[in-house]
């Protein structure tokens, strides 16, 4: 993939396509005949179904399911969604079907004789996660053990498609439009709350599908002792939203995620409320640049995550520029988190023999700490190509 | 409404105590010597902790842990934010991506070591492989039943609860509804309410498909969220929020411009048709009752639940034309609270929705919104 892949024009048939063509892949590769997928994203990815995301609890209860057969150049949804249009003219009406509901048995058994009418006796499927009613029914729903369907779309997801790649630029566009209406608003005595109304307001009416996190603008405290215990010892973030008044002079550190296509978007920045930056948080600013300069210029198909928090910790001087609980980098697109990590608690072993490819999309997040001073936190979302990156957005600094 | 909020605070002492006894009686009647929960309600139903909400279903992954034995509660929680006293910092463990780092902390749980019977509310092909190490004496047993039984019937504090949440959901979907007019889109009005919630002070939508212009040609058509309403359309508004962990679900329908005869009269079959829910809306009743209502009135039951129980999140009774034996099987209980829908379309007409949260009574139902449906006009 190179810098000119992010296409003007995707399309949702080519993706949903290529998507196919790899779950076949590691299907053959691993001796499946047929996915069975319960896991929101996975659905998404396998179908290109889109659809507004609920809370968890709703959402587990109005559960789509996607069955991906081996040969067949369409996927089964299953879904308890009104029927979309769309989605009714990209796919064959038999592979269109009604609600299943996984959590009781009877669903669980209606499921079961569905699922017998697509995939031959005796074929050995693939389960993404079970819910216990159908644990109770192994037996009924698989021939074998099902295998892990799960291993099988991270392993498709990974490297992203030129239509994903362009899905994805436009979901950043539609969140950047809302965040900056965000920051237009930003003053002493605005409520966190209205911040986030204010979000929520311009980003459908920008055109995304689904909010997938309580926005944060979380008012960080001058030392890690200001703020709540944590288990690591070190600041605690992302802190939820209250109808707290900003000050003058807060520091801000705002994280949002969004989907558009089925697509996430990452988000974050460092704003001070009703002030310029002072000079200790512009340098602050500029060692964070300084660190994610020194990321970005290893940062290439070929090169390991461990080759990344290397760069990271180098360029600050010794110490690791993140949270402990987090990471210096992650990947983005098909889940708002998703491999590669770089620099997680997996561990350096990991990091070390983890080879970035062409195709990633990744976000770094470094973090400069000054004790006393807060600090400095953006997220830098790129393209992993062969001979470097490019940026996903332009989105500025600003006030810094 | 609720007051204003400028720090995360964990559930109320009473309410949270309630519920952890409740689960802790199922624990003990399923024989469950630890529960370890993935689904976020569960977890905020034992912990009282409200966390970060993310959208959509999330894989198994180990929450938040019970110990029936001692009580003690363990929750995924990297701060003490919002974490009440009776969790205390050594009972926390921070966000990981290393499985092998929750095995070790599920592992060092008193009581881990002995343990017969571990219930968990999902499972996944890592966690299968996990819990054997972490539990090295027990089996692997439901405890999402075991969690749907001990949040199906709400304590009064929970039911006002659920009224304070239907509040906000009533106040953003009327500002959405008044924000409807030709050529605005599902997508605007989704932003009108979501607006309208978070100035309310919740920034926490239960769904975020709030607005849906119905089709004259098929019943459960769906255009795009992009598509203006034109005159005459009659859009349903199916919306709720989540206030302090609690689901208020309200639906109500709406036509562009003045309604015609047919919409008027569409309306009015849908007020009859809830008059008979409400009807069979009965403690002791069999919940197939309610499905039965779309029978007597020759009337498709819609593809989406008729009823489904509202609380910390979504819980049973579940009553779907799509699960009969399920709803035959389950009997409606006071102390429940249900969202009822009645639903009616018509060709070149429309659909006419309406929904409300509804809690059982030993002397029968009692509605929990404000400005019911009900005779409500369209226009």
């Amino acid at each position: 993939m190179s810098a000119s892949a992010i296409l003007a024009a995707p399309s949702r048939d080519r993706m949903r396509a290529d998507r196919l063509a790899r779950l076949h892949a590691g299907m053959e590769q691993h001796g499946i005949d047929a996915l069975v997928l319960l896991g929101y994203t996975n659905v998404a990815y396998a179908t290109g179904a889109v659809w507004p995301v609920a809370d968890a609890g709703r959402a587990g209860f109005e559960l789509p399911v996607a069955v991906v057969v081996a040969g067949d150049d369409a996927p089964h949804l299953f879904s308890p969604l009104r029927e979309d249009e769309q989605l009714r003219a990209e796919l064959p009406a038999d592979h269109l079907h009604g609600p299943v509901y996984l959590d009781v048995d009877e669903g669980v058994a209606r499921f079961a004789s569905s699922l017998a009418g697509l995939v031959p006796s005796g074929a050995v499927l693939a389960l993404d996660q079970w819910t216990h009613a159908m644990r109770r029914e192994t037996s009924v729903l698989f021939a074998s053990p099902p295998k892990d369907a799960g291993r099988v779309v991270s392993d498709a997801k990974l490297l992203k498609t030129p239509d994903e790649v362009a899905f994805m630029r436009e979901g950043l566009r539609i969140s950047e439009e809302a965040i900056t209406a965000v920051q237009a608003a930003i003053a002493p005595g605005v409520r966190q709350i209205d911040l986030t109304a204010t979000f929520l307001r311009r980003l459908f009416e920008a055109g995304a599908d689904a909010n997938v996190l309580d926005p944060i603008w979380q008012v960080m405290p001058a030392r890690i002792a200001d703020g709540p215990w944590t288990t690591t010892g070190d600041i605690a973030v992302p802190l939820l939203t209250t109808e707290r008044e900003l000050r003058e002079g807060d520091v801000l550190w705002s994280d949002i995620g969004v989907t558009y296509q089925g697509l996430h978007t990452d988000f974050g920045r460092t704003w001070i409320v009703g002030r310029e930056p002072d000079a200790r948080q512009r340098a602050q600013f500029e060692r964070w640049q300084e660190i994610l300069a020194a990321v970005l210029d290893v940062t290439r198909a070929g090169a390991t995550a461990g080759d990344l928090t290397a760069a990271a910790i180098a360029a600050n001087g010794g110490t690791k520029p993140w949270m402990p609980h987090f990471y210096l980098g992650h990947g983005l697109g098909i889940d708002s988190a998703e491999m590669p990590f770089v620099g997680s608690d997996i561990g350096e072993a990991f990091d070390d023999q983890y080879v970035l490819q062409a195709g990633m999309v990744l976000v770094l997040e470094p973090v400069v700490w000054e004790d006393g001073y807060a600090g400095y936190r953006s997220e830098e979302v790129l393209l992993i190509t062969d001979d470097g990156w490019v940026p996903m957005t332009d989105y500025p600094y600003d006030p810094f | 409404m609720a007051t204003t909020v400028t720090e995360i605070r964990p559930d109320e002492a009473g309410l949270r105590q309630a519920r952890r006894a409740r689960v802790l009686a199922e624990m003990e009647a399923a024989d469950v010597d630890v529960l370890v929960l993935g689904r976020e309600a569960n977890a905020r139903y034992v912990s009282g902790a409200p966390r970060l909400w993310t959208a959509g279903s999330k894989a198994f992954g180990p929450g938040c842990v019970l110990v029936r034995e001692t009580g003690a509660v363990h929750l995924l929680s990297t701060w003490d934010e919002g974490v009440p006293e009776d969790i205390p910092h050594e009972h926390l463990y921070g966000i990981s991506f290393n499985s092998t780092t929750f095995l070790e902390v599920l592992k060092g749980i008193d009581g881990a070591a002995t343990a017969r019977r571990v219930a968990t509310d999902g499972l996944s092909h890592g966690a299968a492989r996990m819990l054997p190490a972490s539990f090295p004496e027990a089996e692997v047993v439901d405890g999402e039943a075991l969690m749907q039984r001990a949040r199906r019937i709400k304590t009064p504090q929970e039911v006002d609860a659920i009224r304070a949440s239907v509040r906000v959901a009533e106040a953003s979907l009327a500002a959405a509804a008044g924000a409807l007019a030709a050529r605005v889109t599902e997508r605007q009005l989704t932003a009108v309410f979501m607006e309208t919630m978070a100035r309310e002070g919740v920034t926490t939508p239960s769904t975020q498909d709030v607005a849906w212009i119905s089709s004259l040609s098929h019943p459960w058509h769906r255009s795009s969220r992009d598509r203006p309403a034109a005159e005459g359309d009659l859009v349903v508004f199916e919306a709720g929020i989540l206030l302090d962990g609690y689901a208020g679900d309200v639906g109500r329908t709406r036509a562009v411009g003045a309604p015609s005869a047919a919409a008027q009269a569409l309306a009015a079959r849908c007020d009859e048709l809830w008059a008979a829910l409400w009807e069979a809306c009965r403690p002791g009743a069999p919940a197939a009752d309610l499905l039965a209502v779309y029978d007597k009135a020759g009337l498709p039951a819609p593809p989406v639940p008729v009823a489904r129980g509202l609380g910390l999140g979504y819980d049973l009774p579940l009553v779907s034309a799509e699960l009969p034996d399920t709803a035959a099987d389950q009997t409606l209980e006071p102390g429940m609270v249900l969202a009822l829908t009645a639903h009616v379309w018509e060709e070149g007409v429309g659909a006419v929705h309406g929904q409300e949260p509804v809690v059982l009574t030993d002397s029968g139902p009692e509605l929990l919104s404000a400005q019911p449906f009900r005779g409500q006009p369209l226009g």
